[in-house]
């Protein structure tokens, strides 16, 4: 266990240190060290089962650790963190499935948070709603449910409704990957315009693209550890790891 | 370059017209299924002119008593003498404007759960559906509106069959959401209380928890207090039901992905509203046909209420079998009274079920 974080950067928003997790006996995250600033964007990509998506739930706290220490905003997340909705207010995640509430239209899927959350009145809510719908570039979808949109559209209402709640942080577990070719550039438009009016992002994907494009740092996973770290550029021209040459070999190889 | 040539879309070919087609593939496809076809017209040929000649041709409709039965074949007349009895118990004719009252309520309660304007729906229909028991009860019982008492001795008929499912249900469905909440919890205690519960409820015959209801459960109430035995057997259905709807909602939990959980808590929804406002409408949904279908089971069960001599429907036919101006055996009728009216009540209530269903399906796909 480390002892307090008084060394780290008050600019650093999210400080994870020797963080470790197991699944029962499987140890899924192995010595995870990581510091993220304000405004920066990081990539993680690794193998299938290296633990990517575990490490960045483990951020609003949607997977418990045993090990380590882990800070968002100044808030220790330890075994029962009072205010662990606070954090989760200020943390959002857009989901591979993109997981949108069908039972609800796509202006309710939005205003949810806004509302019953933050106890904003409806109509202010909705007002923030549509913005961000505007903003993702489908306000005609409003009254829609979400099985009547494509899944592009999908994921864009579920980036739309993370941002109503007006986080500082963004996580994105492989937001493109259940989607079809055509729908990957309308997602990755809106995380790029994103990244560029200067959100903190974290984003597990392997659209390598992306990470050239916006990436401050890419960071490499494999069997719950984190391999490699570096800026774009450096990471892909110049790979300092046999495990990350093969890996990139692998998706860039084709 | 070649260029794109779009095929027209066409008609889809059709296999098979006519009702000649139809007969040969669904009646006649084999020889044992010919065989089995025409034996059994041949036994409907023998029978159905017996059964119609008994229930309309040579029936007697008209008279108001058993003098008035001389033809061979049924005697309506007893029913429709005994009609009153059948639908409202004992209950004082100058009064049944308030059973009447309280049938009208429970429709239009179910009418606007499925009609009322979307933005008011869930919340209208809630309150609604909660406030129907209470005040049924104020209606029925008449002491809290000022109305003149109506004990409950007096209650019954198939009205009251109805009544008691209808209460029992609506108590029923929160507890039963508890009880599957319960089950799911993560501490050993909150789940295996819930476990012990709806397992016990599911396990053990309804007759016999009727009778402990009606000779186990006073040993529970302070002494002194006489409590109705129309709430002790109510108890005793609630109780059974939620066992039976806290299975039928675990299914619904199950259908719903641990996505929508995850989605829930990242938005930083509590407990209850992530339950609330996210799982338990998706949960109803899911569970709609399994709770009709358990609800008509339950409804059924309601005749066996005549076991600790509650006057429901079959209780009150009985009374009017044993009536000494009534003793020409009209056993038949009288059962097929019962049977016919609570097949179209059932039979109405799995319509109504499989077209929410469809207005489900059509009004937010997913
Ligand atoms: N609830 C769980 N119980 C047990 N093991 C789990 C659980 N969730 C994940 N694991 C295991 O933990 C490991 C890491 O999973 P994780 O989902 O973080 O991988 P990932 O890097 O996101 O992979 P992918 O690219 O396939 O999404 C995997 O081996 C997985 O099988
Ligand atoms: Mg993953």
């Amino acid at each position: 266990m480390t002892a307090t974080n008084s060394a780290a950067d008050s600019q650093d928003v999210i400080v994870i240190e020797n963080l470790n997790k197991w699944y029962g006996n499987f140890h899924v995250l192995r010595d995870i060290n990581l510091k993220v600033k304000k405004g920066e964007r990081i990539v993680i990509c690794g193998p299938s089962g290296s633990g990517k998506s575990t490490t960045i739930r483990c951020i609003n706290r949607l997977e418990e650790f045993q090990e380590g220490s882990l800070v968002v905003d100044g808030v220790e997340m330890i075994e029962d963190v009072k205010n662990i909705e606070k954090i989760r207010r200020d943390v959002g995640m857009v989901f591979q499935h993109f997981n949108l509430f069908p039972h609800l239209t796509i202006l309710e899927n939005l205003t949810l948070g806004p509302i019953w959350v933050q106890k904003k009145p409806k109509a202010e809510a909705e007002e923030i709603a549509m913005k961000y719908l505007e903003r993702v570039k489908i306000p005609d979808q409003a009254d829609k449910y979400p099985g009547q949109l494509s899944g592009g559209q999908q994921q864009r209402v579920a980036i739309a409704r993370s941002l109503c709640m007006n986080p500082n942080i963004m996580l994105f577990d492989e937001p493109t990957s259940a989607l079809d070719p055509e729908m990957i550039k309308e997602v990755l438009d809106v995380m790029v315009e994103l990244a560029e009016e200067g959100m903190t992002m974290l984003c597990v994907t392997h659209e390598m693209g992306f990470a050239k494009k916006v990436a401050d740092r890419v960071i490499f996973m494999d069997a719950g550890q984190i391999v490699e770290e570096n800026e774009p550029n450096e990471f892909f021209n110049n790979p300092q790891n046999e495990r990350t040459k093969l890996f990139l070999s692998q998706i860039l190889g084709h | 370059m070649k260029e794109f040539q779009p095929i027209a879309a066409r008609q889809a070919p059709i296999k098979t017209v006519g009702f000649t087609a139809w007969l040969r593939d669904n009646l006649f496809s084999s020889i044992p299924n010919s065989v089995v076809t025409l034996s059994v017209i041949a036994l409907l040929a023998y029978y159905l002119p017996l059964v119609f000649d008994w229930v309309f041709w040579s029936a007697n409709f008209t008279g108001t008593t058993e003098d008035a039965c001389v033809k061979e074949g049924a005697c309506w007349v007893f029913i429709n003498a005994w009609s009153y009895q059948f639908f409202y118990g004992t209950y004082p004719v100058e009064e049944v404007w308030r059973i009447n009252l309280t049938l009208v309520l429970l429709v239009m309660v179910i009418a606007a759960s499925f009609t009322l304007p979307k933005s008011i729906r869930l919340k209208a229909s809630i309150t609604s559906w909660l406030l129907l028991p209470i005040v049924g009860i104020a209606i029925l019982d008449g002491r809290w509106l000022g109305l003149e008492v109506v004990s409950t001795d007096l209650w019954g008929g198939f009205t009251l069959n109805v009544f008691m499912a209808a209460a029992s249900i609506i108590v029923a469905f929160p507890f039963s959401f508890l009880w599957a909440l319960g089950r799911r919890s993560e501490m050993p205690f909150i789940r295996s209380v819930s476990v012990i519960f709806i397992e016990f409820f599911r396990g053990v015959p309804v007759l016999s928890l009727f009778f402990m209801g009606s000779v186990m459960l006073p040993l529970f109430f302070a002494e002194g207090t006489n409590v109705d035995k129309l709430i002790r057997v109510w108890l005793v259905l609630i109780f059974f039901m939620s066992g039976y709807m806290a299975e039928v909602f675990r299914g619904g939990f199950q259908a719903v992905p641990s996505g929508q959980y995850e989605a829930a808590d990242s938005i930083g929804l509590s407990y209850w509203q992530k339950i609330l406002l996210i799982i338990l409408p998706q949960v109803i949904k899911v569970s709609m046909p399994n709770i009709l279908a358990t609800f008509v089971m339950l409804f059924k069960n309601t005749t066996f209420l005549l076991i600790i001599g509650i006057p429901e429907v079959v209780q009150t036919l009985q009374t009017a079998l044993s009536n000494s101006y009534w003793l020409g055996g009209h056993a038949l009728e009288g059962y097929l009274f019962v049977f016919l009216v609570f097949w179209g009540s059932c039979f109405s209530m799995s319509v109504l079920a499989r077209r929410i269903e469809r207005q489900m399906n059509t009004d937010k796909r997913d």
